[in-house]
């Protein structure tokens, strides 16, 4: 392993190589100093009770640690960011199974969870070929494992949820370990991350100002047409500004395509919220688990991130691609 | 063959502490591998340490449900009728443990749950509340539980009378009480001592009894314990002599 790779992994002295990392993380630190300050004026001014109060400083400090998970291996290192990925897909899957009651077939979720660990090292080795082909293949795999029980009745359920399940948390969301392959891949993690978790605050803020009718009631009877479309106004240009500084004079670096990029991210994350509340409505529960203060699960809080980290990888490869002219299998290649 | 159902875990929305002690805990894979690793490598430890025979192993059922009773004179004996049971057996065991030893503290009741997938009874206000869970958790899952009537472990080794709580579970059911014989567990490791010695122990299981034409009311427990407790003392007095 050359020098470069074992930077890329493991030099955290290069956390802040490019300036759109430093205002990125700037901006995280002065939003989580300036939150107390809103909370307490909101809080004060407003006739909220005191569960509301307890229930946002609860958020509050949840977010703190939620920030320095998310921000501390993104910083440290490749190596660091692709093991946090793996973890959330690890917890993401653990909830899910837990509430579908796919946990309960053993064969499927080892077979589930193993798929998720190939993920993770073919993240790891730069090992593009294997990763693609593990979606397949793990496929094939959850398809046999489904037969070993022998009990043709309840198959496809049993079957569709495990596929859909590696789908979501080992396939769909190992693209942002994989991006880490990137030599630049803090600011383009840091966007998409920052710009969901955003992009949910905008839906919820715009929704309590202009939300009058009603989105998809069955599903989410919270969520307003105001609030999506709000959302997408504000997420969109903010993300085209930031990649505009990622990607500076590569293919992507064209007002329509970053656009595309913002729009991107703002409808898929609120698809990927709008997905966790149907998944929870059909199961008929509120939160997925009772993990973080304030939020719930894990899957409450990255629901949005979901459908993202695919969508966002491939388009932006489309363009650019991502650690181009980097050696590839790094471990396995000898 | 049952029909697939969408059924979230039954300990959804409790926090992991709450969730450690819970009756309505359901294991997930890892815990499952703890359990197996677990109660393996006590299996082979009581076979080397305390040359643990076992008699009368074709008599356990192929699943659950199905009720383990034993005397209890010993942290030892849930432990060594836990090891007794098949490979097959432990995905759905669980020993039916002292909540004020186990789950006092947060440390006890992770080891306890992760490790052994027991579960508490709080023996000071245990209502028929709790027994009504657990009753349904035996049948709806299929379990095996590991319990021991007389409430507590013998200070001098001999056996106390049974309590009611066995037939609460069983009684008007199809569920199999499987009685056993512990010899030697007292001697290895009594309540006095902190580290087991290295002494011989037998186990001898014997015909499954079941209760489903006895009343669950107060005399139908009274008569589930005394036929279970006389099947017991006859197994221990058995396994002293062989």
């Amino acid at each position: 392993m050359n020098n470069v790779i074992w930077q890329r992994l493991f030099g955290f002295r290069h956390a802040f190589d490019d300036p759109v990392t430093v205002v990125l993380t700037l901006a995280v630190v002065a939003l989580l100093l300036l939150a107390p300050l809103l909370i307490f004026i909101t809080t004060r001014a407003g006739k909220s009770t005191a569960d509301k109060r307890k229930e946002l400083w609860d958020r509050y400090r949840s977010w703190i640690w939620l920030v320095l998970l998310i921000l501390i291996p993104i910083l440290a290192g490749a190596f660091w960011t692709i093991a946090a990925v793996a973890t959330l897909s690890f917890l993401c899957y653990r909830e899910y199974a837990r509430i579908s009651g796919l946990f309960r077939e053993r064969t499927i979720s080892l077979i589930v969870v193993i798929g998720i660990l190939f993920i993770t090292l073919a993240a790891l080795d730069n090992w593009y070929r294997l990763f693609v082909a593990l979606f397949p293949l793990t496929v094939a795999l959850i398809a046999i494992g489904g037969l070993i029980a022998d009990q043709p009745k309840g198959y496809i359920q049993r079957v569709g949820l495990g596929v859909l399940g590696f789908a979501l948390f080992g396939s769909g969301l190992g693209h942002l370990g994989y991006i880490s392959n990137d030599w630049n891949y803090r600011p383009i993690l840091l966007l998409i991350i920052g710009a969901v978790e955003l992009n949910d605050i905008f839906a919820y803020i715009c929704g309590h100002l202009f939300g009058r009718r009603k989105f998809v009631p069955n599903t989410s009877p919270n969520k307003t047409v105001g609030g999506a479309l709000g959302a997408l106004v504000l997420t969109t240009p903010l993300v085209a500004v930031i990649a505009h500084f990622i990607w500076t004079d590569t293919a992507l670096d064209s007002p329509i395509r970053l656009i595309g990029l913002g729009i991107i991210i703002s409808v898929l994350g609120q698809f990927g919220d709008l997905m966790l509340s149907a998944i929870k409505r059909d199961l008929g529960l509120k939160d997925t688990a009772k993990l973080i203060p304030g939020h719930g699960g894990i899957l409450d809080r990255f629901d949005s991130l979901i459908l993202v980290a695919p969508a966002v990888f491939h388009y932006v490869n489309y363009f650019v691609g991502f650690a181009v002219g980097q050696p590839q299998q790094i471990f396995t290649g000898g | 063959m049952e029909p697939w159902r969408l059924q979230p875990a039954r300990d959804t929305g409790l926090t992991p502490a709450e969730r450690f002690r819970s009756v309505r805990r359901e294991s997930g894979l890892l815990e499952s591998f703890a359990h197996h690793a677990c109660f393996s490598l006590l299996r082979t430890y009581f076979a080397i340490a305390h040359r643990l025979t076992i008699t009368g192993r074709e008599k356990l059922p192929a699943h659950g449900p199905f009720v383990l009773v034993a005397n209890h004179c010993s942290h030892l004996d849930a432990l060594v009728l836990g090891a007794a049971l098949t490979p097959r057996h432990r995905e759905r065991v669980f020993p039916i443990a002292a909540g004020d030893v186990f789950f006092q503290s947060p440390v006890t009741s992770t080891f306890s749950a992760i490790m052994l997938n027991a579960l508490p009874m709080w023996r000071k206000n245990c209502g028929p509340h709790a027994l009504a869970d657990l009753r349904r958790k035996l049948q709806e899952e299929r379990a095996i539980f590991i319990i021991f009537p007389e409430g507590g472990r013998s200070r001098n080794g001999s056996m106390m009378p049974f309590k009611h709580g066995l037939g609460m579970l069983v009684a008007e059911t199809n569920v199999p009480v499987v009685p056993c014989g512990l010899v030697g567990t007292f001697q290895a490791l009594p309540p006095h001592r902190k580290l087991p010695r290295p002494l011989a122990i037998r186990l001898q299981i014997g015909d499954a009894l079941e209760f489903a034409l006895t009343a669950n009311d107060r005399e139908g427990w009274s008569q589930i314990a005394a036929t279970v407790e006389s099947c017991v003392r006859d197994l221990v007095a058995q396994s002293r002599t062989a």
